[in-house]
């Protein structure tokens, strides 16, 4: 406001002078005249100025509309299997946020997957986050609408410059669903210890939508039943809780859990609860870049949920889990670039356990499957990313395979 | 065609009903029905309305033996309500026409649960969906059940007048013209619109069409469990591996909770072996081909020798299998799905070299049309059979838990 009226003064100094600085053909305005004008000016300048300095000095402005963006282009080529390379637009994201006044915003993130959507194509437009942030008093703020749920290292932090390697790490994808959303309402509270508390309702699956015959399940369960709050069932309502502690500078401590019932009281669908927990520590000494992750998940009465379903191809898992740990360490630095070769080691299940539904009937456990991956992230800068790795896979070879990445974000 | 009457093909009763402006109103009722009842899916509920006007009349046609030339052909006759809508005898082709001696050309299907079919129509990947009929002719049940009361080996009238004047005289001949005006028998196209129409709202409304009341639904529903070996039958008929008809006969709830109707309706070319009880078969250049029968599908050589996929429900009270009632007994239907390549021997007439004639039903220039990449009839000679001798027992115990009626 201030530095408004300072220069609307200015510009009505300037355009009231200079009129009267070439008004040569004038000769009616005298000399005393314009001395006079040009005190007044002053006078009336020094005055505004005299205000402007009396008043604190309005911080520069953050513009109330922020554009967000971030990109990922991947390519990825299996080693034993050419045939297969792939490039995709993998993910296209633009987002804004808007600050209505200084308690309240709006999130937004739009994002296109695969490039090209529509009904003959792969691709799919969906919206990933669109909630209002409130903030209550400093360090503690509700937020309502669509958000991502605190869960993992990844999920609320999953742009491209975020983690290491092309590909999201498949703990974090077939096991935690990333990107998972729910909608409701959170709490988010920051304390001075370091400790930054979460927790919630929100929407939750719908395994009434459980798929035997596709393989969909067997690739992540969560994902299978995901419902991303598209004309999504509501009537059952889930309960999360997040803590993370970084009361050392440097350190990560945290932990999340999740729990609903999710058949949605479907006529015939026995009630059963989806529960799904995390833990998780991240250490950033020097250099370095370390962190660790263990997660799992239960799926209640599977045994009654699967009877109908016996003999198909993917039943409902009664328990799902996986790990890793990732040591990365910045190699080279030179102004804003950056390369972090890396390594991450994870092992992950996405049915580890069926509910015994009668000899011969009951599926086995699927194999644990176990990825190797050695790679290095480049920054351009730090929103620019340039990303290069190998990924050996224990249980299925074929999908060993070469990766290379581009990403921003901002 | 292949002895049937002419098929009523849409152009043609489209063009009848813009030439008829007082059907208009009604076949505007009659067509928003269509897109209400046809799209429905939702769990059966116990008959809790009554039945409309229409569907009451459809209720009595429906029973009606008079309307034949023979008068003692309904559409009950055949689709018996007391075994599925379907025949309650194990002819392959059931006898009609005006002496009730002419063999029919197809087994007649059940008429149950055919009111969430659609009309016919390619899917996005070129898969023949929908359509009533063994081949798909008619867009709907409406149009369905014009065809046997004009077809000369069913109940052979000579032509819409015919049955017009039949109605007349019936005992409901009184409440029609209440439903549809006095004068409405004056019209014969107008009227015999109207019967089909109201035997296609019986066919809607009626829950005897849309049961869903078997010992698997209550199973689904989890009012009831079944035995071991219907969970072993179950499990072979959902095995992707083993029996894999789910493949085509879907036997899980659908994404909004609807109960399966154990079929896609789409087709499928089984080259079932030729019926030699059919008399028309007796002449060698007969064949029934199908899909590409049609005249709109000739084109579609693709498609010659499929049938539509029919559904599961009431399956065990049916007396004859396939579109030519090939098979008397589900041990045989089932067992001929996974021999029939292992050991066509068994199924197929012998070549003077004692090789099997395969798909003997079909022209040389066809036999790449039959199925044999999907389980279970993707197997060779002497290759194991997809599902062994009590395993096809347990599938059939299986299927007994699909018929309606179920009390536990």
């Amino acid at each position: 406001m201030k530095r408004n009226t300072l220069s609307l003064a200015a510009s009505l100094a300037v355009s009231l002078l200079l009129p009267a600085l070439g008004a040569h053909a004038q000769s009616a305005a005298t000399d005393a005249d314009l001395a006079q004008k040009v005190d007044k000016l002053s006078a009336e300048l020094a005055a505004l100025k005299a205000q402007v300095q009396a008043s604190p000095a309005a911080a520069p402005a953050e513009p109330a509309t922020v554009l967000t963006s971030y990109g990922e282009i991947n390519y990825n080529r299996p080693s034993k299997k050419p045939e297969n390379a792939q490039a995709d637009v993998r993910r296209f994201v633009l987002g804004f946020q808007h600050r209505f006044d200084d308690k309240t915003k709006v999130v937004t993130e739009l994002e296109v997957e695969h490039g090209v959507s529509s009904a003959d194509d792969a691709g799919e437009v969906e919206v990933e986050q669109a909630f209002i942030e409130h903030q209550l008093m400093p360090g503690t703020a509700l937020r309502a609408g669509l958000f991502l749920m605190p869960v993992g290292l990844l999920n609320e932090n999953h742009e491209p410059t975020a983690f290491y390697g092309v590909e999201r790490n498949f703990v974090e994808t077939a096991i935690i669903p990333s990107t998972w959303r729910e909608g409701g309402l959170q709490y988010v509270g920051s304390f001075d210890n370091g400790l930054t508390v979460q927790a919630g309702l929100s929407t939750t699956f719908d395994l009434s939508k459980w798929d035997a015959t596709s393989t969909e399940g067997a690739e992540s369960p969560l994902a299978a039943v995901h419902q991303e709050m598209s004309l999504a069932k509501a009537r059952d309502v889930a309960v999360f809780g997040a803590a993370n502690w970084r009361g050392i500078p440097g350190l990560l401590l945290g932990g999340s859990l999740f729990t609903s019932n999710a058949t949605q009281g479907q006529a015939g669908f026995p009630s059963a609860r989806i529960t799904l927990w995390d833990l998780h520590a991240r250490w950033t000494p020097q250099r370095w870049d370390l962190s660790a992750l263990y997660t799992q998940g239960h799926i209640s009465n599977t045994a009654e949920l699967n009877a109908p379903l016996v003999g198909s191809a993917t039943l409902i898992p009664e328990r799902f889990e996986g790990w890793y740990v990732q040591t990365a360490y910045t190699a080279w630095t030179s102004g804003d670039q950056a390369l972090s070769p890396f390594a991450r080691y994870e092992r992950y299940n996405t049915a580890s356990r069926y509910a015994d539904l009668g000899a011969g009937l009951t599926p086995d456990a699927l194999p644990t499957e176990r990825v190797f991956t050695v790679g290095a992230n480049y920054k351009l800068n730090a929103n620019v990313v340039v990303k290069l790795d190998l990924q050996r896979f224990k249980e299925n070879k074929d999908n060993n395979r070469f990766d290379l990445g581009l990403g921003w974000s901002f | 065609m292949l002895g049937s009457s002419d098929p009523f093909p849409m152009p043609r009763l489209m063009a009848r009903w813009v030439h008829a402006p007082r059907l208009l109103p009604l076949l505007v009722a009659g067509l928003l029905s269509a897109c209400g009842g046809s799209a429905d899916t939702s769990v059966s509920t116990p008959q809790e309305a009554p039945l409309s006007a229409a569907a009451a009349l459809g209720e009595k046609i429906f029973r009606d033996a008079s309307l034949s030339a023979s008068g003692q052909q309904s559409c009950a006759t055949c689709h018996n309500p007391a075994t599925g809508h379907a025949p309650a005898n194990a002819l392959s082709v059931q006898l009609g026409g005006p002496a009730m001696d002419q063999q029919g050309v197809r087994q007649a299907p059940s008429i149950r649960y055919m009111s969430f079919n659609t009309a016919f129509f390619f899917d996005g990947e070129g898969t023949p969906t929908g359509g009533f009929f063994w081949d798909g002719r008619a867009a709907s049940l409406a149009e369905q059940a014009a065809e046997p009361f004009l077809n000369p080996r069913e109940m052979a009238n000579t032509d819409k007048a015919a049955v017009v004047a039949k109605l007349a005289q019936a005992s409901y001949a009184a409440e029609f013209k209440q439903a549809y005006g006095d004068a409405v028998f004056n019209d014969v196209d107008g009227a015999y619109l109207r019967m089909t129409l109201a035997l296609q709202q019986y066919e809607r409304e009626d829950s005897e069409f849309r049961g869903f009341s078997s010992k698997y639904d209550s199973f689904l529903l989890g009012k009831a469990l079944l035995t071991e070996q219907e969970m072993r039958g179950l499990a072979l008929f959902n095995s992707p591996t083993k029996g894999n008809c789910a493949g085509c006969h879907p036997s899980s709830r659908g994404a909004d909770g609807a109960l399966p109707l154990f079929t896609d309706f789409t087709y499928d070319n089984l080259g079932v072996p030729r019926n030699p009880d059919i008399a028309l078969n007796a002449d060698p250049g007969y064949v029934d081909l199908g899909l590409c029968a049609r005249p709109d599908l000739a084109s579609h050589t693709d498609l010659c020798g499929a049938f539509k996929v029919p559904s599961l429900r009431n399956v065990a009270l049916r007396g004859a299998f396939f579109h030519n009632g090939r098979f008397k007994t589900l041990k045989e239907a089932l067992t001929f799905y996974v021999q029939r390549d292992t050991n066509p021997e068994k199924w197929y007439p012998l070549n003077p070299d004692n090789t099997a004639n395969k798909f003997d039903d079909l022209p040389a220039q066809y036999h790449g049309n039959v199925n044999t990449t999907e389980v279970p009839y993707n197997r060779g000679l002497g290759d194991t059979p997809a599902l062994s001798d009590s395993e096809i027992d347990d599938v059939i115990v299986f299927f007994h838990t699909l018929s309606d009626g179920y009390t536990p």
